[in-house]
């Protein structure tokens, strides 16, 4: 399998605080990759700098073969690399077609072309029904499923999820998990920062662990429950992880 | 504020019977026509001018809406781009003999220079600091119109001479007038509803909700903000072009003033902002409201008129934030519904 | 060399002035988050209330404060509570636009109500400057100089240590957090914007002696604001007072040495180039600008 993306060494400070601290890892195509860590280790930060909102303070990422630290969003996105965000940010003034529609413009070329292509994709993470709603009714669960719509609908090869699952009842956190389980097969490579640790254990091959800003374990599931260092770190909270 | 709301797809190729986005509707047809109406039909001088300044001001709160509704560039400076437009080609026609129907091009684009600059500079700021902006940008342009005597006739004004000719743009008959108004106006809905329906459209609508998201959908925000507030400020050129071949006479106190860019914001806001329909039904609302307020109190109407349409906003910003268009647009979601 | 620091010292003098006019505004975008466009008529309006009372009751404006100072706090109470209060829960252009119509509907209410002339109140101790070796300063300046500095370091003070200054401290840092704290957050917007009122009340009766008042007097005057509270850093008092002075100052050379026509230009250059450069202002909190307001 060819290398999709690679961090080298990644730091990322805010004035005296390491939020990211020389991070290194390699995602190859097609790989189902977990990324979970405390509150505050990291992970959000991780994902802005991979997905280009904000800079690197030292350190490279390479997408693709190509170095593309510290650039902006949009290049990320019409590189093929997605993002949800972990607060929701809809379009308010649009619908929901509208909005998955407006990722979807990113390929298709006409706005009908890709309201058609926003409605196959919303049907997959079940949001049919409320296609013409206005965003401002929907629940937090339905607008996290509009998040993965909205990246889904970029046609990526990379996609960052940010706790999809928060607010799903537990028979739609299994839908949830089938749909990300099935994309690997589609060609997206998925890196999946989760809370909701059951789901993310069970499906992803490989998770790594974000501490304080360092990266202090990659492994199997089976293998980080044992790893001390994990248990210490991460599982000493008051995580559910049955 | 609310963008008329969504329909993403088009039903059963039935005519829609209001606006929306991305359609032609019965309404804007019948509007239309009245419009033609009023010009092709003779009126007494005096209406014949009422029309020709709701038309030019239909197109002029359409192209404000462009950047301030569609992109949500809320600009308080507009009259800067406007006065650009008007004393460029006025200026070249009087020192160069240009005629205004090429000057007005050129003005157009000087004035979307203006815009470019504006935004690019202004790129990180928002909200109040980005509204502050436009007005002290706006300012420095009339100081410098106001002091820049030999190139615009400073306080003193600039005077167009009115020999009526095809080429001059100056006509001896008010419909004239009223028709190139109306197809300036009519050109800028169309400009806009294409706009509106179109991926370039969405993208504004998108950066203007939510930059962050927008930006991670592949969108450059600040390319297409740019590229909004261009087209608005070449329109309001031209928009300024053609005022001044109509008005003959032109002086930055009154052409350049907070005053006019204040009507620049005022009818789209008023009408429905973010919308196409929205600019031209404040239009035809307010500018007539203002001729007769004028005319009927005289002297003492030059305050009035604005108090009313102050205290107007203040109300309508308050209880009805969608404007006009919003009011009518629930209005038809009720009919459609049925009683509640 | 004496003309330079004369220039300085008048321009010290009315950018301590200015600066008091602008520490309501400063104030309310630092706790309310939104930019009062009808500050200048407010200021009209006081002004015009100062000028009655020196007029048809023979005070002078100086002790016209003690009116005029609670009769604005109570307009900016109603103002707020007709006003702001229904706007702060919607976006952002509905109190900018509304702000806006309020702002037109008072000048042209002022317009239509009292003539366009420009009226004045006379000067005190006959016009009679103080001078301090090769310098002099006029008796109103000093005043209201010494008002603008009083005023900074009474809003210091208070800020600091009463409870009703840490409320408001609070709510410039975290609004939400400093309601779960207790705190009375819409009641807090409601006194910082009424003291705002007041405070371009005090300013109004200060400037009363230096300049006219004239029903669109607000428009100079709320740019002069605007360009301040910018340089100063929006919601930072000490940063109104320094930026005050950089323009006065800056007015004041400028005006000598190019014309004054060119003045007014020079602010809103000043202006644009804080904006680009630096928006966060002299003394206020970095990316405030960036950041904008929350939607």
């Amino acid at each position: 399998m060819t290398t999709l993306l690679e961090v080298r060494n990644l730091t990322r400070t805010f004035g005296a605080l390491n939020a990211v601290a020389g991070v290194s890892f390699t995602v190859r195509q097609g790989e189902l990759v977990g990324l979970i860590g405390p509150n505050g280790a990291g992970k959000s930060t991780l994902y802005n700098l991979i997905a280009g909102a904000i800079t690197p303070t030292s350190g490279g990422i390479v997408f693709k073969d190509r170095p593309v630290a510290g650039w902006k969003p949009y290049q990320a996105a019409r590189a093929g690399v997605a993002r949800t965000f972990q607060i929701p940010k809809p379009y308010r003034h649009l619908s929901v077609v509208e909005n998955v529609a407006l990722s979807a413009m990113l390929h298709d070329r006409t706005v009908a072309a890709a309201c058609d292509s926003a409605r196959a994709i919303l049907a997959d993470v079940g949001l049919a029904d409320h296609e013409d709603a206005p965003v401002g009714n929907l629940t937090v669960g339905l607008l996290k499923r509009l998040e993965v719509a909205r990246a889904l609908a970029l046609r990526p090869s990379l996609v960052l999820f940010d706790e999809i699952m928060a607010g799903l009842t537990p028979s739609e956190v299994k839908g949830m998990t089938n749909l990300v389980a099935a994309l690997p097969a589609r060609g997206i490579t998925v890196i999946w920062v989760e809370h909701v640790l059951y789901a993310i254990m069970k499906t992803a091959p490989r998770i790594m662990v974000l501490h304080r800003g360092e990266l202090i374990a990659d492994d199997a599931p089976e293998v980080l429950v044992k790893d001390p260092a994990v248990i210490k770190a991460y599982l000493g909270e008051e995580t559910s992880f049955a | 504020m609310e963008a008329a709301a969504p329909r993403a797809k088009r039903r059963g190729g039935r005519w829609r019977l209001l606006p929306e986005r991305g359609t032609l509707s019965l309404f804007e047809l019948v509007l239309l026509a009245v419009c033609v109406a009023l010009v092709a039909v003779p009126l007494p001088q005096y209406l014949q001018d009422v029309v020709i300044q709701t038309f030019l001001w239909a197109g002029l709160a359409l192209a404000w809406n462009i950047a301030g509704g569609f992109a949500g560039l809320i600009s308080f400076g507009h009259a800067a781009f406007f006065g650009v437009g008007a004393y460029t080609s006025s200026i070249l026609a009087a020192n160069y003999g240009l005629t205004p129907w090429i000057g007005l091009w050129i003005g157009g684009l000087l004035a979307a220079a203006f815009g470019a600059v504006l935004t690019l500079v202004c790129a990180r700021l928002r909200g109040p600091f980005f509204i502050l902006s436009t007005l002290a940008a706006a300012e420095v342009v009339r100081i410098a119109a106001l002091n820049w005597a030999s190139l615009t006739g400073g306080a003193e004004g600039l005077s167009i001479l009115p020999i009526a000719s095809i080429a001059n743009m100056v006509f001896e008959s008010k419909a004239t007038y009223a028709a190139l108004m109306l197809g300036y106006f009519v050109l800028i809905y169309a400009i806009t509803k294409t706009v509106e329906g179109s991926r370039y459209g969405y993208y504004l609508f998108a950066a203007r909700d939510d930059e962050e998201a927008a930006s991670a959908a592949g969108v450059n925000p600040l390319l297409a903000r740019t590229g909004a507030m261009c087209l608005s400020a070449f329109l309001s050129g031209i928009g300024g072009s053609l005022f001044a071949q109509y008005f003959l006479f032109l002086d930055p106190t009154h052409v350049i003033s907070p005053e006019l860019s204040f009507q620049f914001a005022l009818l789209p806001a008023l009408g429905g902002l973010g919308t196409a329909i929205g600019p031209v039904l404040g239009s035809f609302v307010i500018t007539p409201l203002s001729e007769m307020l004028r005319s009927y109190f005289g002297g003492a109407g030059a305050g009035l008129h604005l108090a009313i349409y102050g205290g107007v906003l203040v109300v309508v910003m308050l209880y009805f934030p969608s404007g006009i268009a919003g009011a009518l647009q629930r209005l038809a979601e009720r009919r459609r519904k049925g009683p509640p | 060399m004496t003309t330079i620091g004369q220039l300085v010292l008048s321009g010290l003098l009315i950018g301590g002035i200015y600066a008091l006019m602008s520490i309501g505004l400063t104030l309310i975008f630092g706790v309310l988050r939104i930019v009062n466009f009808a500050h200048g008529e407010f200021l009209m309006i006081a002004m015009y209330g100062a000028w009655a009372m020196t007029r048809y009751l023979g005070l002078n404006p100086y002790y016209a404060i003690v009116a005029i100072v609670p009769a604005m706090f109570l307009f900016g109470v109603v103002v707020h509570r007709l006003i702001v209060m229904p706007a702060l829960d919607k976006p952002h252009l509905v109190v900018v636009f509304a702000t806006m119509g309020l702002s037109i509907l008072m000048q042209n209410v002022a317009l239509m109500a009292l003539s366009a002339d420009l009226q004045d109140v006379p000067p005190i101790l006959g016009g009679r400057s103080f001078t301090f070796g090769p310098f002099y300063a006029k008796p109103e300046l000093l005043i209201g100089f010494a008002v603008a500095l009083a005023c900074t370091l009474g809003l210091r003070f208070m800020l600091q240590a009463t409870y009703l200054g840490k409320a408001i401290r609070a709510t410039v840092q975290d609004g939400e957090a400093a309601q779960l704290m207790g705190v009375p957050v819409p009641r807090i917007f409601l006194i910082t914007f009424a003291a705002g009122s007041a405070l371009v009340g005090l300013s109004a009766c200060v400037m009363m002696p230096l300049f006219s008042v004239f029903p669109t007097v607000g428009l100079n005057f709320v740019l002069i604001a605007f360009v301040i509270v910018v340089l100063g850093g929006m919601g930072s008092i000490e940063g109104a007072l320094l930026g005050g002075i950089c323009i006065g100052i800056v007015q004041s050379l400028s005006s000598y040495y190019i014309a004054p026509a060119f003045g007014q230009m020079f602010f809103f250059m000043l202006f644009l180039l804080v904006m680009i450069f630096r928006p966060a202002g002299l003394l206020g909190r970095k990316g405030e600008a960036t950041l904008g307001i929350n939607d």
